[in-house]
């Protein structure tokens, strides 16, 4: 009879927590649903306006859904912003770096997870330590020492830095993939006779292609992003990047907002056709990573 | 078997130590010549006047002297940027946490509200910075026409030297989407067996989210609030690219200052002393969180290799 009570009771209690956790999750959803739409709302607006007149702009109250969807204004914009041009310039320093990253970060996670050798708790920890060091603090003398190689105003800057390791936090994230990976595998391919560089190219590269991807794709936004370095390095209208393009576009075309947001928009999407290629590694990646340590 | 491999780790296989070094000899080159020895060459430079093509002249600390006695920007923008670097770091961190956890929910759709809140970050900045000063624009922004909407009087946020800090960090902010991944991971790390004996014990949800999950996810708060603190402190893409360092010193940052004063007043010596002084800034908040680490992280037992 007891018993019999006690069941009746754990089973409330366990139906009103199911429902306790469904109602919270209920109103997790709709909270995700009004934050997206928070979050996405300024896209929403710039990609709106570039549909826009002038005139449709300035106009009070402001219209949420263009009035007329003018698609022609991108072919007016493209008319003066060298889009396609500015493009080819921006991969022109985006695929050699993020390559490069990619390779010698691979190189020396692998190194670094696998192989023992004198001084490399020091040179890990040099590496390590790197993270926490200011870049901006380097941005002085670098531009010195290229312009004294007389390589200001060509992409050798902004390309060849990125061959020297692509950043300690990518080799850390390879180091750490490369442990994950079962030693049974590297010894294996040892008693079959392969050395360290086979084992690496065969063994090792196969099993954390997917870190590969995420290095490259974590380099890729970092370059995609960064303005400083191109604006310091280069001067010269024909290389400009999409950046530099845009920043020239935006001052010769000052309140004509209608065409700086059609602009605006050309230069979202190859950013987010990268990343809805690449969403699924970027969440794998880092979890697989396990940062924890 | 215990000595053999003991006698074993003292010894180094040559030509392992050779394949290592060879692997990395591209990470040591980077170590070296874009890491270690800029960073050295600039508190070097810091020490002269040099404009960059003639004689470099020896001052000492007179650099220091004139940041911190003569030059009247340079105060502001030493607020200005841990204004900057304060606002978005906090807001981005706990942003990232409400979304990473609502996210670690069984929503509905995770996958496509994972990318809706990650989007903003792989946009290039620059065209990012443009679209919001049109939202910010002072006659036809939208958010302008939502405070006159609700009866307010319109905002100068980006012309004003009291708005354009705030108005900047919150566009940081909107841009963390990479913290919400790594939060996310940290999340889907905490053990269920922790929640499930605390459930038996009696603990409520709000308890366990304080005394389980919050805990648990103290290192990976370190590690987003530590990062996030050292590129924060080290902004200078707005203001490249939208406000000029203006109005007043209102985004006037340190690497904005460091920049100016190198690459369009020629001065390298003087900039290179805004670029040791950002050093020393950095380095003393890493020393802090570092510091207070130990009395607040929680490091799990097992987690420990």
């Amino acid at each position: 009879m007891s018993m019999h009570v006690i069941n009746t009771r754990s089973r409330n209690r366990m139906a009103s927590k199911q429902r306790r956790g469904r109602t919270a999750n209920t109103l997790s959803f709709l909270l995700l649903i009004v934050l997206g739409l928070v979050v996405m709302f300024p896209i929403y607006w710039i990609f709106r306006s570039s549909l826009m007149s002038n005139g449709e702009l300035y106009a009070y109250p402001p219209a949420f859904v263009p009035p007329a969807w003018r698609f022609e204004n991108y072919a007016a914009t493209l008319e003066s912003f060298e889009y396609l041009k500015f493009l080819g310039n921006t991969m022109t320093i985006l695929v050699p770096a993020v390559t490069g990253a990619v390779l010698t970060a691979t190189m020396g996670g692998y190194a670094f997870a696998r192989l023992r050798f004198r001084g490399k708790k020091f040179l890990f920890t040099l590496c390590v330590g790197s993270m926490l060091l200011p870049s901006m603090v380097t941005l002085i003398p670098l531009f010195v020492a290229w312009s004294k190689l007389g390589l200001v105003n060509t992409y050798w800057p902004l390309i060849l830095p990125h061959f020297c390791g692509g950043g300690a936090f990518n080799i850390f994230l390879i180091r750490q993939f490369v442990k994950t990976v079962p030693r049974e595998l590297d010894e294996a391919a040892t008693i079959d006779g392969c050395g360290y560089f086979r084992t690496l190219i065969y063994i090792i590269i196969p099993a954390i292609k997917v870190a590969m991807i995420v290095v490259g794709l974590l380099k890729f936004i970092e370059l995609w992003n960064d303005l400083l370095q191109q604006v310091t390095y280069i001067t010269r209208r024909d290389r400009y990047t999409l950046a530099l393009g845009l920043n020239i576009f935006r001052g010769s075309f000052n309140d004509d907002w209608s065409s700086i947001m059609c602009a605006t928009c050309l230069s979202f999407i190859p950013g987010i056709v990268f990343y809805l290629i690449g969403q699924k590694y970027f969440v794998e990646g880092i979890v697989l990573t396990g940062l924890k340590d | 078997m215990t000595v053999l491999s003991k006698k074993k780790s003292l010894r180094y296989n040559r030509s392992e130590t050779r394949a290592a070094w060879i692997l990395l000899l591209p990470s040591v080159i980077g170590l070296i010549c874009i890491t270690y020895l800029p960073m050295i060459a600039s508190f070097a430079l810091s020490l002269f006047s040099w404009n960059g093509l003639g004689e470099m002249k020896y001052l000492g600390l007179e650099n220091y002297v004139r940041l911190f006695t003569r030059d009247t920007k340079f105060y502001g923008s030493l607020l200005t940027t841990l204004e900057y670097a304060g606002i978005s770091v906090i807001g981005s961190v706990i942003y990232s946490m409400i979304i990473a956890l609502l996210l670690n929910r069984k929503v509905p759709a995770r996958g496509f509200f994972r990318a809706v809140f990650y989007l903003p970050y792989v946009l290039p900045a620059l065209a990012v910075y443009l679209g919001w000063k049109w939202l910010y624009d002072y006659n036809h922004g939208f958010f302008n026409y939502l405070i006159k909407l609700s009866g307010g009087t319109s905002v100068k946020f980006l012309d004003s030297s009291g708005m354009v800090t705030p108005s900047l960090a919150l566009i940081a902010v909107w841009l963390s989407g990479n913290l919400i991944v790594i939060f996310l991971a940290g999340l889907q790390n905490v053990p269920r067996s922790y929640h499930e004996a605390a459930e038996i014990d009696g603990a409520n949800a709000w308890q366990r989210f304080w005394k389980i999950t919050i805990p648990c996810m103290t290192p990976i708060i370190f590690y987003n609030l530590l990062m996030s603190l050292v590129s924060n402190l080290q902004v200078i893409t707005p203001a490249l690219s939208l406000t000029k360092g203006g109005p007043g010193t209102g985004s006037y940052f340190m690497c904005y200052m460091l920049y100016t004063q190198a690459f369009k007043s020629h001065k390298y010596g003087y900039g290179s002393a805004v670029a040791v002084i950002l050093f020393l800034i950095i380095a003393v908040f890493t020393g802090l969180l570092f510091g207070t680490s130990k009395s607040w992280i929680f490091y799990r037992g097992d987690d420990r290799e």
